[in-house]
């Protein structure tokens, strides 16, 4: 399936379009004052088991690099992306390498001793830490001027239905795994539940009261009393629900998912453009500054069948580097997920910012990870970390740099530094000691 | 420290063989008014009360005129209150004077959680039965560690396990230091409120309650080996559980286990419980269906008569019913294919018959009645018309409607009365929630017109968990203990008297009116006169009885002689005291307002205890006589001190004591009657065989009863209906249950009772 069969699952025409007369209208009445600070997202895009490093690092440094296959398909934002060749998870301590390769991956510590066991090492349990995500939230939250209604939103797509090391990369704190809702429906009721029912609730009215009144026409006058108290509160929700939809009309469009789209394997990509218009459209309206969007899980073993690909992920990345057949599907589908980034990104690119600040990427900081630099090796050296966009942070983008081996702490730190948020360590401290990454500003 | 407060008048003033009119108009009705109505700035409480002509003549002539006690002769006295009586008074005046209509009435909070649970349970075969309740769980012990190879079945009346290093059974083979075990079945809810559920274990655990995970510890990490969850849940209801419990390491299997140890524990802190291992008498091995549960709180109900009763409706009120009927709706939208019985491979075109039918029966089910036609074009077909083929939105806007349709929420939202009207009657009094199938069938097939078929009906009722939840919130309504009281007492002086001997104490309680009103005879009378407490390990040690090897809860004669019933049970007499001292003020209103159903009022005023430190040579009695000594305070104080007097031989913890502040205790009382005989009583045991025999008891039990089934008050049902209540209740030999039976049934079918 090709991304073209986008109006033939998703029916989100209306979203873009109807925002835009109210966003010209806006740009034409108030610029943002000067003294605004920008808006800052960040967005944390994860797809299991290592690259294809020979086809997803550029050879060259700097500004003048070239797109391997793999991420061909962002060409469109090359000026915006920021390769960080050399950054490793060095955080160690118990559990397997996927495990502490997703464990560590945004919190930055060690995890706790627990009973899950891998295929190697000790057993452990959750992470002794917060992710920098939800960091970020509480940062975003403490203000007003940057605190949202959910402050941050998990996405997934295909997350197994069990809750273990291998399967959370989001931490509220030490032992608190956070939950992706891989499930459009469910996560499109989290955001519209409510004005969806107050719509149905509306719709309903007329018949509510034709029914009062057929009550009330059978009782005695004792009774009616408490009939007449009864309709009088309904009007006065017909009358507030009124005012709500009035309020709220001059936002966006809701996105309309198709329905009926099971949560199976060969769904992946249809729940991958699900997620992705209620990512777009809950940036839009300004939902949340922070999200991340977790494809399948560390060691996941999804079947890109789609691709012509029947063997499972995980089952692939372990084939050497010289099992030519293995090493193109596993470059198809890691080609594949920058594919989805691309078309998250270009979805971001054009739809402006409802405060006529440019377009929603403008002010997004996007990182796509990984729990291993590499499949059959398990290595925590050269995590393919790609950054797209981080103008906001102040970053210079449209570079490929190698920082040649150092924790990526300081990549989670630098990411806090971005948002304004100083902190003087993340996570382990004694990976933290040369303080943010050097040259990304 | 607790505040009580003065007992105003309820009675009043005076007379002889002379004119009692006379006398109240010269005497009296400056302040009480002409009618008894009360006077502005003067006395502004219309006189009405129960008591009866010679107790009334005794209080009008110890406390009126006001500030002239005793200035009226007895006869003068007697005069006054037989006028007052007869006038305004009694309750059959006031019934003459105003006759009273049953108010028209909303489903109460309770009512709304069990009637919104019901409908949607019709839908699901075998929900809320409590079979083999009260053995324990369903237990399964695995021999690997994905829950395969079973090696044993068992009952386990709790889950509290400590394996060390070994296996879980001797009978079995298991891998080496690796096993699980799953505890299955259902568990009861004795009463409404929030319960916390807790899983203690080293291991990995997983718990589902009513069909969803509400702990999911299959990862262990770091130290937590505590993990818990609190629900919101409907009293005499019966919810699906199961633990899951894998000692081994989880993920890819270990290859050589070590011998460490394992323990796993299921507890639950239910409402005025402590934390304890969930006990069998609460548990089944039976599986039972999930049930919907309302979570949307709901503002209090009105409890001012002394009942609850849904009589008003709020804009808070209709904002909780907004959101629960939002809440029930995305149930039954996110259940709906079990539900309606829609095979899930069905396309979505061909669904509409399913879901007509669906739609029709729920709103049946919530208006406890079937659709005629036109109630089904305008609840059914001309929604699933707007929906335009969605289904999730006819499913919304159908139940939407239903939920917050005056059809659901209003009790009888008609003025005739017909056999669905009785089948609504009868459930709501007994289960407070609409009728079952087989009710609603019995309706239908005409099988609902006479005393007798009701009660039958009645009768099966009766067995029913919700019914029995009912029952038991009464009794602990009329022992007044349905409010939440603190229990702390002073350490020092009663050492191990902590939270969990007062959950002990109360589960004691509850064993034993379970006891009572199980039983065939369900002898009211035993309730006040039975000599036996129910005590385990923890509150013999405090008691001071011996029970040896006993682990549960057991009968055991406690003080012998010295005890009667619940009026002596430990809890009650704990509850009704002071931290350091006992309260013959608020033991004697138990008997008083609860037992004998003397309509006494607290007005005015709070007071304070005397502090016993301040009068150091009086016991607790001679401190409560002193404080109440005043002639304002002797109007109720006369009646209710020499109650609680008896029980003196009780500390603030309810143990045996035969000494008060150094001093012999006198446990000597005394009670006017309504037949104006007065009645000398030497202890707590002399009290309990008094009021278990008095009809007053018996009419003030089927009295409170009344309202406690029926939210209305008796005196809509006719001046006589106490009488005749107390009446069949004798003639039953003081059945509870029956008593209960006939009370549904006969309000059931009462022309104009709602």
């Amino acid at each position: 399936m090709s991304f073209a069969s986008r109006r033939e699952f998703l029916r989100t025409a209306g979203l873009s379009a109807a925002a835009l007369p109210f966003v010209l209208n806006l740009q034409s009445i108030a610029a943002p004052a000067a003294s605004a600070k920008r808006k800052q997202r960040l967005l944390v895009m994860f797809s299991p088991n290592g690259t294809v490093p020979w086809n997803f690092w550029p050879e060259k440094t700097g500004k003048d690099f070239e797109l391997k296959p793999i991420t061909e398909s962002l060409k469109p934002f090359k000026d915006r992306m920021l390769f960080l060749k050399g950054l490793s998870n060095r955080v160690k301590g118990d559990g397997d390498g996927h495990m502490r390769g997703i464990g560590c991956m945004l919190t930055g510590d060690i995890l706790l001793p627990g009973n899950i066991q891998g295929g190697s090492d000790t057993p452990a349990g959750w992470c002794s830490n917060i992710s920098i995500d939800q960091e970020l939230k509480n940062h975003l939250q403490a203000k007003d001027e940057t605190r949202t209604r959910f402050g941050s939103l998990e996405f997934g797509v295909m997350v197994p239905d069990r809750a273990d090391t291998w399967t959370r990369m989001s931490y509220a704190g030490a032992n608190k795994p956070i939950t992706p809702v891989d499930n459009p429906y469910q996560m499109f009721k989290k955001l519209y539940g409510r004005k969806k029912d107050n719509e149905v609730l509306a719709s309903v009215l007329d018949d509510l009261n034709a029914d009062l009144k057929a009550v009330s026409g059978k009782v005695s006058a004792a009774d009616r009393r408490l009939l007449e108290q009864h309709a009088t509160l309904v009007r006065e929700m017909e009358a507030e629900l009124k005012a709500d939809a009035q309020a709220k009309d001059i936002g966006h469009k809701v996105p309309e998912l198709e329905a009926g789209v099971r949560e199976e394997n060969d769904n992946m990509p249809k729940i991958s453009r699900m997620q992705t218009e209620l990512i777009v459209a809950s940036f839009l309206a300004d939902f949340t500054r922070v999200a991340t969007f977790q494809y399948v899980n560390s060691v996941g073993d999804e079947k890109m069948r789609w691709l012509g690909i029947e063997e499972g992920h995980h089952t692939l990345s372990h084939e050497g580097n010289d099992n030519k057949k293995a090493q193109e599907k596993l470059t198809k589908i890691n080609t594949w997920y920058a594919e989805q980034l691309a078309h998250l990104c270009q979805r971001l690119a054009e739809t402006p910012e409802p405060d006529g600040s440019g377009s929603l990427l403008d002010n997004t900081t996007i990182v796509w990870t990984n729990e291993l630099g590499q499949g059959n090796s398990h290595t925590h050296n050269n995590v393919p970390w790609l950054v797209i966009g981080g103008g906001a942070l102040g970053w210079k983008t449209g570079r490929s740099l190698d920082y040649k081996g150092v924790p990526h702490n300081r990549l989670l730190m630098s990411l806090a530094h971005g948002f304004g948020h100083e902190v003087k360590a993340f996570g382990k401290a004694d990976l933290c000691k040369d303080g943010p990454l050097t040259d990304l500003t | 420290m607790r505040s009580f407060t003065c007992l105003l008048i309820l009675a009043l003033p005076a007379a002889a063989a002379p004119d009692g009119a006379k006398l109240y108009k010269e005497q009296c009705a400056r302040c009480h008014g002409d009618a008894g109505q009360g006077v502005k700035r003067k006395y502004d409480q219309p006189l009405a009360g129960d008591l009866a002509i010679p107790q009334l003549a005794e209080q009008v002539w110890k406390t009126m005129p006001d500030g002239k006690p005793e200035s009226l002769t007895k006869d003068e006295a007697a005069a006054i209150a037989a006028f007052m009586s007869e006038a305004f008074y009694s309750p059959a005046a006031r019934e003459r004077n105003k006759p009273i209509v049953p108010d028209p009435a909303r489903l109460t909070v309770n009512q709304y959680r069990h009637a919104a649970a019901d409908v949607v349970g019709s839908f699901r075969g075998g929900t809320n039965q409590w079979k083999d309740g009260g053995q324990g769980l369903k237990a399964e012990y695995f021999g690997n560690r994905n829950y395969g190879n079973r090696q044993k079945e068992r009952t386990d009346p709790t889950v509290a396990f400590d394996f060390g290093t070994n296996p879980p059974t001797t009978d079995g083979k298991y891998d080496e230091h690796e096993f699980s075990a799953r505890w299955s079945g259902s568990f009861l809810t004795p009463e409404s409120g929030d319960y916390t559920f807790a899983v203690k274990s080293d291991q990995a655990v997983k718990l589902w309650v009513n069909g969803e995970v509400v702990v999911n510890a299959l990862v262990k990490s770091g130290n937590q080996t505590e993990y818990t969850a609190t629900l919101p849940l409907t009293g005499g209801r019966v919810y699906p559980i199961r633990l899951d419990f894998s000692k081994a390491l989880q993920g890819v299997k270990d290859k050589k286990p070590k011998p460490v140890p394992a323990f796993v524990r299921l507890e639950w802190k239910r409402p005025h419980g402590a934390m304890e291992p969930i006990p069998a008498r609460y548990l089944s091995p039976g599986w039972v269906p999930e049930q919907l549960v309302v979570g949307t709180p709901f503002p209090p109900d009105d409890k001012s008569l002394g009942w609850v009763r849904g009589t008003a409706i709020s804009k808070e009120w209709d904002a909780a019913v907004t959101e629960a009927a939002l809440e029930v709706s995305a149930y039954v939208v996110r259940h709906h294919e079990g539900l309606a019985g829609i095979d899930p491979k069905t396309p979505l075109d061909k669904r509409a018959p399913k879901l007509k039918e669906f739609a029709t029966k729920f709103v049946e089910r919530a208006f406890r009645r079937p659709l005629n036609a036109d109630l089904k074009q305008a609840f059914v077909e001309k929604q699933f018309t707007a929906a335009n083929g969605d289904a999730e939105t006819f499913l919304k806007r159908v139940v939407l409607l239903a939920m917050k349709s005056p059809r659901f929420l209003v009790r009888e939202a008609a003025d005739t009365l017909d056999a669905h009207d009785v089948a609504s009657r009868l459930s709501f009094a007994l289960w407070d929630s609409g009728p079952d199938n087989e009710l609603l069938a019995a309706a239908a097939a005409g099988k609902l017109k006479t005393k007798e078929d009701v009660r039958k009906q009645a009768e099966r009722m009766l067995a029913d968990p919700r019914a029995e939840a009912k029952v038991q919130s009464f009794l602990l309504h009329w022992l007044r203990l349905d409010h939440e009281r603190d229990l702390g007492k002073n350490a020092q002086l009663y050492p191990g008297f902590d939270a969990a001997v007062v959950a002990d104490l109360r589960t004691s309680l509850e064993l034993f009116l379970d006891e009572v009103v199980r039983s065939k005879d369900a002898d009211f009378r035993r309730l006040l006169k039975a000599d036996e407490v129910f005590v385990n390990p923890r509150l013999a040690k405090v008691y001071g009885v011996s029970l040896p090897d006993a682990t549960g809860f057991r009968k055991v004669t406690l003080d012998p002689g010295q005890r009667a019933g619940v009026l002596t049970h430990p809890y009650l007499l704990s509850t009704f005291a002071y931290s350091e001292h006992s309260s013959p003020i608020h033991r004697g209103l138990v008997v008083a307002k609860g037992i004998l159903g003397v309509g006494l009022k607290p007005p005015q005023e709070a007071f304070s205890p005397l502090a016993a430190s301040e009068h150091p040579t009086l016991t607790t009695r001679e401190r409560v006589a002193l404080q109440t000594k005043g002639a304002n305070c002797q109007t109720c104080h006369n009646v209710l001190n020499p109650l609680g007097f008896p029980f003196e031989g009780f500390d603030a913890i309810g143990k045996l004591r035969t000494k008060d502040n150094s001093k012999e205790i006198d446990t000597t009382g005394r009670y006017l009657t309504k037949a104006g005989e007065e009645k000398l009583f030497k202890g707590p045991v002399d009290l309990a065989h008094f009021l278990a025999d008095s009809p007053e008891v018996h009419e003030a039990f089927a009295t409170q009863m009344f309202h406690h089934l029926i939210q209305q008050p008796v005196r809509a049902f006719g001046a006589n209906r106490t009488a005749e209540l107390r009446d069949s209740f004798a003639k039953s030999s003081y059945n509870i249950r029956t008593l209960a039976a006939e009370i549904a049934a006969s309000a059931a079918l009462a022309s104009g009772g709602r």
